[in-house]
């Protein structure tokens, strides 16, 4: 029996310990009172700090960007590569979009509502691609470590962002894009970056695990001599990869642009250790060859879980950080203790070995 | 038919290979031996289309070939099973063997057409393994094994084995072997590069002694007696025959320098109780995973004991770290000198004056001047082969850089010396040399522990031999002078294997 879980055991682990948080947090917080606006006045409820749907929708909304990269940046990690430019090309992606819609005008006048949103969200998408791709030729191109290429990447990216919104942070456009990301169920249920999260996270699981060229990123990730010996392309996989993180990251910038209305280029500052230690979180190897998509979303979920358990359990905003950077190490010692457990338990006895 | 016309190989400045032509005849085995550098395992990997020749032509049955890839070599049927062992450790077997060729249906992988694949690709070789075991938990041999086949299934008829058995144990030799004269049988065509003279006679047809990236001779077998090979290898006589002097003490009039007794280690190893006296080489001889390198690893403090007494002098000590051991006067050659015993990027100087650092040093500043004096004594002392004190330990060959790894103790003037595997990688002449330097430095007083996974080693260079299986120790062997090697080998043999009748 634990021959047979030991594989996921990994992935149960951080589920654990998930829901044991999300537990603790639910008793320790307590209830609080909401307000919802019901027949044009105001209805008031009791419920639990964390288990309301405001609060989890929240959760689940902020979750979403950093998911989305997580899994673009997995993919990296697992070939063995680096990027620290994600939270720079969701800026950038998201500031360029703000600035193609705003051109549309603030009422989407001039345009229709299909086209601003097909505007915006290619803008995005594009720009994600382009940082991406620009990211593995250089990785691939210079044979200079990713850490290196990416590093000033993310100090390019940001900054080209910066340059084109001039500091600002561009607001007025049409509200097309708005109205389908901030797509409501009712009661203010916003389904729309949650499910696009879980759809990002089920097709990336599917091309890791079964496409041919899945399986070329892990063995790239495991041994790249090897790999190259067994004649796969390198060069095109690594690009590949980077590509599909930039892309990730572009589709978090135009998600974040519909659910927010605005863009600055200071967008996502940081987001590239949340998503970095998401994805590691989530079983993937800073060595290369390991590493699942579902496993970063969960990272993630944890990540911001964190986040957001620091406000209700109403301790100082200003340790934040301290408890954020302190509970990533844990996580990966955690991860690493389990994985070892694990592969005791996988490893069979040595009389039947052969 | 396999030509080489004239094969020349540059690396940079270096000339790996220098006009090198030779004939290696279809269906046979042909060794390829020379010291280290030789050129030797360079001449395999261009035959396998891991370099390209600078100038000169393979050719294969007349026609000249010329490979970009190791997979344009495969494509003409030749295949590589390599020293280092080219594989993704956390793909599974199956992934392995079939990844230069993945089945899938519209770019989505075919599991089950892979499996049975990678099964069919084992079976014609005779070996039943778990084909979704990552392939990172595979002891070596086993690995070896789905490289050849890897190679016998994407269709090779020419395998080199590039230094097969450098990380194997007897046991897993033995099986290779067995694998190898069932590829004879089906007219393989076997390029066997390796310096182990006792595996060339046994498998090979035909040897090709190369020297200095220089072609010295080819012949069959037959025509090369051991010493012959030898001679060619080095260029000079070399004498093979290093035997302990006989007129070293024994355990029983001399105090005991070092005594274990009861030592264990839960998990690893128990009961292990031996002596050793001021003067004595003892071996420790024993299969890869019997414990050997477990002891080594206790004594000199990297791993805690769980019971059991050690003494030093007739002294008991508690070694807790590598600094503890060191005040005892205990030195570690690691098996794994290139990871764990030098600094290849650093100087010879600062390696051998690495663990001497405070004695070097005045007011915690280490002078440069006392590094190179001490350095230019331990390069005269043990006659290492180097350009300057001030180079890199990488640029020696692996007999020098062993020597340079020796004298970093030596300048400790340590008194117990644990040599775990102390000529592995290293080329024939320069493995007589350090064969002669140990027992040198048991004549000059030193108590040397020497471990080692070669059975004519460990009984030609020591008193006695403690023989390990499984944990404990099954047995120590003493020999009755130089007559007495071949049947202390015997014994020493059955005594590993646990093997007690013949």
């Amino acid at each position: 029996m634990l021959r047979t879980i030991a594989p996921h055991l990994q992935q149960i682990g951080l589920v654990v310990i998930l829901v044991a948080m999300a537990g603790i947090v639910a008793v320790v917080g307590g209830d609080v009172t909401v307000q919802h606006a019901v027949d044009g006045g105001f209805k008031h409820y009791r419920v639990n700090a964390l288990l309301n749907a405001d609060q989890l929708l929240n959760l689940a909304t902020s979750t979403s960007f950093i998911a989305i990269m997580a899994v673009g940046a997995t993919m990296v990690i697992a070939s063995g590569g680096i990027d620290l430019s994600v939270g720079s090309v969701f800026a950038l992606a998201a500031s360029s979009g703000a600035l193609v819609l705003r051109g549309l005008g603030p009422t989407g006048a001039d345009a229709s509502p299909a086209l601003a949103v097909a505007a915006g969200v290619a803008t995005c998408l594009a720009v994600g691609v382009a940082c991406g791709a620009l990211n593995g030729a250089l990785v691939v191109a210079l044979r200079v470590h990713p850490f290196i290429i990416t590093l000033g990447t993310m100090a390019i990216f940001r900054g080209i962002a910066f340059l084109l919104t001039e500091g600002q942070a561009i607001t007025g456009f049409p509200p097309a894009l708005q109205a389908i990301v901030k797509w409501d169920l009712g009661g203010g249920l916003y389904p729309v970056p949650l499910l696009v999260m879980v759809a990002v996270a089920i097709v990336a699981m599917l091309y890791l695990r079964h496409a041919v060229s899945g399986l070329h990123v892990f063995a790239i990730g495991g041994n790249e001599t090897a790999a190259r010996y067994s004649g796969l392309p390198i060069g095109a996989v690594k690009i590949r990869v980077y590509t599909l993180a930039g892309a990730a990251a572009g589709l978090a910038g135009a998600l974040s642009l519909g659910y927010y209305g605005s863009a600055s280029s200071g967008t996502g500052f940081g987001y590239e250790l949340h998503v970095i230690a998401a994805a590691v979180i989530g079983g993937a190897s800073l060595a290369g060859g390991r590493g699942g998509a579902i496993g970063a979303l969960f990272g993630a979920l944890l990540i911001r879980l964190i986040d957001t358990s620091i406000t209700i359990l109403e301790i100082d905003q200003n340790y934040s950080q301290v408890i954020l950077g302190a509970v990533i190490i844990i996580a990966v010692l955690l991860d690493q203790a389990v994985g070892a457990l694990a592969r005791r338990l996988q490893t069979p006895p040595a009389a039947n070995g052969g | 038919m396999i030509r080489f016309d004239g094969v020349t190989k540059h690396f940079g400045g270096v000339r790996a290979l220098s006009d090198v032509s030779f004939t290696i005849a279809r269906g046979s085995t042909h060794a390829l031996v020379g010291e280290n550098g030789a050129g030797k395992s360079t001449l395999g990997n261009l035959l396998a289309g891991v370099h390209r020749p600078t100038a000169g032509r393979i050719e294969i049955d007349g026609a000249p070939v010329a490979f970009a890839a190791p997979r344009d070599a495969l494509a003409r049927g030749i295949a590589i099973v390599h020293q280092e062992l080219l594989f993704c450790p956390n793909l599974t077997v199956a992934d392995n063997l079939c990844l230069g060729d993945v089945p899938h249906r519209r770019g989505w992988v075919d599991r089950a057409a892979m499996r049975t694949r990678a099964r069919e690709r084992l079976q014609a070789i005779g070996v039943t393994l778990d084909v979704d075991r990552p392939i990172g938990e595979l002891g070596t041999g086993h690995r070896q094994l789905v490289q050849i086949a890897h190679a016998v299934g994407s269709g090779a008829r020419v395998i080199v084995f590039d230094e097969p058995t450098s990380a194997l144990s007897q046991g897993e030799c033995d099986r290779l072997f067995e694998h190898v004269a069932r590829l004879q049988r089906e007219g393989l065509t076997l390029v066997w590069v390796s310096h182990r003279l006792d595996e060339i006679a046994r498998l090979c047809d035909t040897v090709t002694v190369l020297r200095d990236g220089r072609h010295v001779e080819t012949g069959p077998i037959a025509a090369f007696p051991d010493d012959r090979i030898v001679e060619l290898m080095a260029g000079r006589a070399v004498d093979l025959d290093v035997d302990v002097t006989d007129d070293a003490p024994s355990a029983h009039d001399t105090a005991a320098r070092l005594a274990v007794d009861g030592l264990g280690r839960d998990g690893s190893f128990a009961d292990v109780t031996f002596s050793i006296g001021a003067g004595e080489v003892v071996g420790f001889a024993g299969l890869v995973g019997s414990g050997r390198s477990e002891v080594a690893r206790v004594l000199f403090g990297l791993d805690r004991a769980t019971c059991g007494t050690i003494r030093v002098d007739g002294e008991a000590v508690v070694i807790r770290s590598p600094r503890d051991a060191m005040r005892c006067g205990l030195a570690l050659l690691p098996e794994d000198r290139k990871h764990e015993g030098l600094v290849l990027e650093q100087s010879v100087a600062r390696n051998t004056a690495l663990a001497s650092l405070e004695r070097l040093a005045r007011w915690r500043v280490v002078s440069l001047a006392a590094e190179r004096r001490l350095a230019h004594e331990m390069v005269d002392a043990l006659a290492i082969r180097t350009a300057s004190v001030d180079a890199p330990v990488a640029t020696l060959s692996g007999g020098n850089q062993q020597k340079v790894a020796l004298a970093k103790w030596l300048a400790r003037d340590a008194s117990i010396l644990v040599l775990d595997e102390p000529t592995r990688g290293v080329d024939v002449a320069a493995k007589a040399e350090i064969h002669r330097l140990i027992a040198r430095l048991a004549a000059a007083g030193k108590a040397v522990l020497l471990i080692s996974s070669e059975l004519t080693e460990v009984v030609a260079s020591s008193h006695r031999v403690v023989v390990m299986r499984d944990g404990r120790i099954a047995g120590t062997v003493t020999r009755q002078g130089p007559s007495d090697r071949a049947a202390t080998q015997q014994r020493v043999l059955r005594l590993m294997t646990g093997v007690t009748t013949g």
